[in-house]
């Protein structure tokens, strides 16, 4: 049976608003009553939309934010008592990520960043040419990193993440803002890295959900602070199997139509295209004789069918079958 | 995939802690050597300000002494303010770059950062500090009359280590704060200029505000220094070994109270959540 | 136009929201009062521990100078702050640069918070030097039109100064702070801010007298103590200079830096385009 390297034990976060003359602001509750673990040399995931508590909770784990409530163990570790032990062990690497000196060089940025880890002088910058090289980055390591793309910089710290070996590493949002290429090649290191050594887990936060179903071997689904489902991509996928995944396309909609009301319908997420005024509509059928209903309303509501597909879910289909609305949008699939 | 070793062997806590100094005293040694431009504005340009209270004295026909006493106050300005703005304040600075959590999550003393950032700033500093002394000697005629090297060696580094204790401590401070930080240390520039005697000599301020203000390292520290450089104008505030042996007891105190407020502030800004907060 | 003033506006706004809203109003004011009282309190001690006392015509000269001398420190460093500032660390100066604002307007706005700020810092000085220190400063005798002049001329003077120095900033990394520092050093040694100009080397008194700060200072001093005052007449330097010619010349050599600064800041702006430094950050 393996160890847990991360355990999270009813973990809650409130942040506290100044409200302004008069006013009454209640506190935003960030996370509530969280409870995971990882077990150790996963690839575990966090996926939800924008303002989930992802980015909350993986700054409990890596010790820059305590929790309101509960707490949580990470390498055995409370984050809450033991913080300074839990620094040995892990590291993080955030999307969108500006850290670093402009005016030093991928290297000396690099070698710095080591000798806060305790790293050997030559070890490190042995273990930095590699990984430079691994992340196609070699012939930037003079470079200044000011003068470096956001591809660029965001791989350097990558190399800056991973060069210290942590036992567990936390990526928020590694391939925030990157092209196709870079992307691909930052997933395909980390997959790499953890099959490298049976001992290493990585916290993925993310909400490409594509990103989350390639990579991660389980996935905990989370929304307003709360984890509403974690298991495995395949298994995740298989809770709305049962019930039926349908897209359609319309024109002639207009803005405000809403097929949540109709009987039958579990979750559904809609877009329009500005150009073409077309609208993609997924929906989560309780059964497949909702659509007759779905497709009524349509009608009703002076839209002309396009296209329909019955499709294998997706975990977007998940997040939809969960929350009841799409894991892009904030409110209500608008 | 990787051929080097995957791990290595963690040094020891001292060890590991010395190598955070070092490597973060990188940054300021490389940034020196890569903008040479701070050597015209370290050097020249404050030469020009402690000039100014030189000729404000000889307008008011000061007695010869006070002159040099400006330029040993001057010099001690460089550290004032690299203690100030490049070691106490920085911890804003690294938090608007996004650099602050990563320090965080190291597993190294914060101190260790601080006191990074002051060895790679040192040189700049002694620099702007040692052209101050040099350029006033020639330009204002000023001679020094030093007796005791190894006291003055003594006092300087005394001065320094407490001086850089008690930049830690407010450093503390930036932990937590953003621009209430950055506005106190505004706030304390000018009045520290006034009770530590740094244009003339504190015992002038009386037994009670100079008492008050040896809580900063550098009123004693001048003071002592300039007795040394200076000697025979009675213009003292105690006499030198006490206030050497007060320097001492300062080194420690700072030194601790750093270590605990570091801890402090930084659990309250991880409770608060400011640790990672830009813009506040 | 509009886009000037429009810009000119919401930059001043943004300004003073920099320069005050990190502190409950309370604090704040105290804060604006203990600062410059604290800053002049340097000077009157060491005139102190010299003569004794906080009277005659040199405290006088000495306390007004150094009470005014904070438009320019503040000024020089807020105009030129604005753009490391906004480059390295709010990072917006890239956005700024790419809209249609008037990057002027845009600096001069954002200098008003601290114009204003000194403003009030120098008013306090005035009282405090008046109710707690005895300096005599009859407001009857004081030439409140020369005053109101001489404050337009001298910030246009010091503003320009500061579009200058804003230009410069462009190109130079973390050591905006020292710049401005030094060039506010310059000016403290030689523009009679704290002594007489009389009280350099005579060899100085050319470079000082080619500075425009010296003739506003001196215009400022004959307004509020008067043209034929002790306190006007400790500068021998600029004994040949009555209010007219002061004025004149003060007029003059700030229209020639506005021309000058001007040009300084676009070159500054060119070079940092050319060589790609305007989202540069190079902090350390």
């Amino acid at each position: 049976m393996s160890t847990l390297s991360v355990e999270v034990k009813s973990l809650g976060r409130t942040f506290s608003q100044k409200p302004k003359k008069g006013e009454k602001k209640s506190p935003i509750i960030a996370l509530r009553d969280v409870n995971l673990q990882v077990r150790e040399g996963e690839l575990f995931g966090l996926l939800g939309p924008n303002g989930a508590g992802k980015t909350t909770l993986i700054k409990i784990l890596s010790t820059l934010l305590l929790p309101s409530e509960g707490d949580a163990l990470v390498h055995g570790h409370s984050v809450i008592k033991d913080a300074n032990k839990i620094r040995y062990h892990i590291n993080m690497v955030c999307g969108g990520e500006s850290s670093g000196y402009g005016l030093l060089t991928v290297r000396e940025n690099l070698w710095m960043f080591s000798q806060y880890y305790g790293m050997p002088s030559k070890f490190a910058k042995d273990r930095i040419d590699e990984l430079l090289g691994i992340m196609d980055l070699k012939d930037k390591g003079d470079a200044k990193v000011r003068t470096l793309s956001t591809g660029m910089r965001q791989k350097m710290n990558m190399v800056r993440g991973f060069m210290t070996d942590p036992a567990i590493i936390f990526l928020d949002e590694p391939t925030l803002g990157l092209d196709v290429q870079t992307s691909r090649h930052i997933r395909a290191f980390v997959k790499e890295w953890v099959r490298e050594k049976p001992s290493r887990t990585v916290l993925l936060t993310t909400h490409y959900m594509m990103e989350a179903d390639e990579l991660c071997d389980r996935i905990a689904i989370i929304d307003k602070g709360t984890v509403l489902a974690c298991d495995t991509p395949l298994n995740l996928k298989r809770m709305v199997k049962r019930e039926s995944v349908v897209k359609l396309e319309a024109s002639g909609l207009k803005s405000g139509f809403d097929l949540s009301t109709v009987k039958g319908v579990h979750g559904t997420d809609m877009h329009t295209e500005p150009t073409t005024g077309l609208t993609r509509i997924s929906l989560i059928l309780e059964e497949e004789s909702a659509l007759a209903d779905v497709l009524s309303a349509l009608s009703v509501a002076g839209g002309r069918l396009q296209g329909m597909q019955k499709s294998d879910p997706t975990l977007e289909d998940v997040f939809i079958a969960l929350v009841g609305r799409g894991l892009v949008n904030d409110d209500n699939g608008k | 995939m990787t051929t080097t070793a995957s791990s290595y062997t963690r040094p020891s806590w001292v060890k590991m802690n010395f190598q955070a100094i070092i490597g973060r005293s990188l940054p300021r040694v490389i940034g020196a050597y890569r903008e040479p431009s701070w050597i015209f504005m370290e050097t020249i340009m404050p030469i020009l300000a402690i000039a100014a209270y030189v000729y404000i004295y000889k307008a008011m026909e000061a007695p010869p002494q006070y002159i040099g006493y400006v330029i040993i106050g001057g010099a001690m300005t460089a550290y004032w303010m690299n203690v100030l703005w490049s070691m106490a304040a920085q911890f804003y600075w690294e938090k608007e770059m996004g650099n602050l959590e990563l320090y965080m999550m190291a597993p190294i003393s914060r101190m260790s950062i601080l006191g990074g950032m002051a060895l790679g700033g040192m040189f700049n500093t002694s620099v702007r500090a040692v052209t101050t002394v040099v350029v006033g000697m020639f330009i204002f005629n000023i001679a020094f009359k030093l007796d005791d090297p190894l006291m003055f060696g003594l006092i300087f580094g005394l001065t320094l280590f407490a001086l850089y204790g008690m930049g830690m401590m407010f450093a503390s401070l930036y932990l937590l704060w953003g621009r209430e930080a950055i506005n106190l240390s505004n706030l304390m520039t000018d009045p520290i200029y006034l009770v530590s005697g740094f244009y003339f000599p504190v015992k002038y301020l009386g037994v009670l505000i100079g008492a008050a203000a040896s809580i900063i390292p550098i009123t004693l520290g001048l003071d002592a220094m300039r007795q040394l450089l200076f000697p025979g104008f009675g213009d003292g505030f105690l006499p030198v070994w006490v206030e050497m042996a007060t320097l001492v007891v300062l080194c420690f105190v700072f030194f601790v109270l750093a270590k605990y407020m570091l801890d402090y502030m930084e659990m309250l800004g991880r409770r608060d959540g400011r640790l990672t907060m830009r813009w506040q | 136009m509009k886009n000037l003033w429009s810009t000119f506006k919401n930059a001043s706004w943004l300004g003073w929201q920099m320069e005050s809203n990190w502190a409950q109003p309370w604090l704040f004011f105290l804060y604006a009062v203990v600062r410059p009282i604290a800053g002049s309190l340097l000077l009157v001690v060491m005139y102190m521990v010299i003569t004794g006392g906080t009277t005659g015509a040199l405290f006088a000269y000495i306390y007004v100078g150094s009470a005014l001398f904070m438009f320019v420190a503040q000024v020089l460093f807020g105009a030129a702050w604005v753009i490391h500032e906004d480059r390295e660390h709010y990072q917006t100066l890239k956005y700024l640069y790419i809209s249609p604002a008037n990057f002027y307007a845009y600096i001069m706005g954002r200098s008003m918070g601290k114009i204003v700020l000194t403003a009030f810092s120098v008013v306090i000085t005035m009282l405090f030097g008046v109710f707690a220190l005895g300096l005599e400063m009859p407001l009857a005798a004081m030439n409140w039109p020369l005053i109101i002049v001489g404050m337009v001329l001298g910030l246009a003077c010091i503003t320009a100064f500061g579009l200058a120095l804003a230009g410069i900033s462009f190109l130079t990394a973390r050591h905006a702070i020292s710049m401005n520092e030094s060039v506010a050093g310059i000016f403290y040694l030689f523009c009679g801010a704290i002594f007489p100009i009389s009280a350099l080397p005579v060899w100085s008194w050319g470079f000082a007298k080619a500075i425009p700060v010296s003739y506003w200072l001196y215009i400022m001093r004959m307004a509020i103590f008067g043209a034929d005052s002790d306190v006007v007449a400790l500068d021998t330097s600029m004994s040949g200079y009555d209010v007219q010619t002061g004025l004149l010349i003060l007029v003059a050599s700030t229209l020639v830096l506005i021309v000058v600064s001007v040009g300084i800041f676009k070159i500054g702006d060119y070079i940092a385009r050319k060589k790609g430094l305007i989202d540069m950050t190079t902090a350390y």
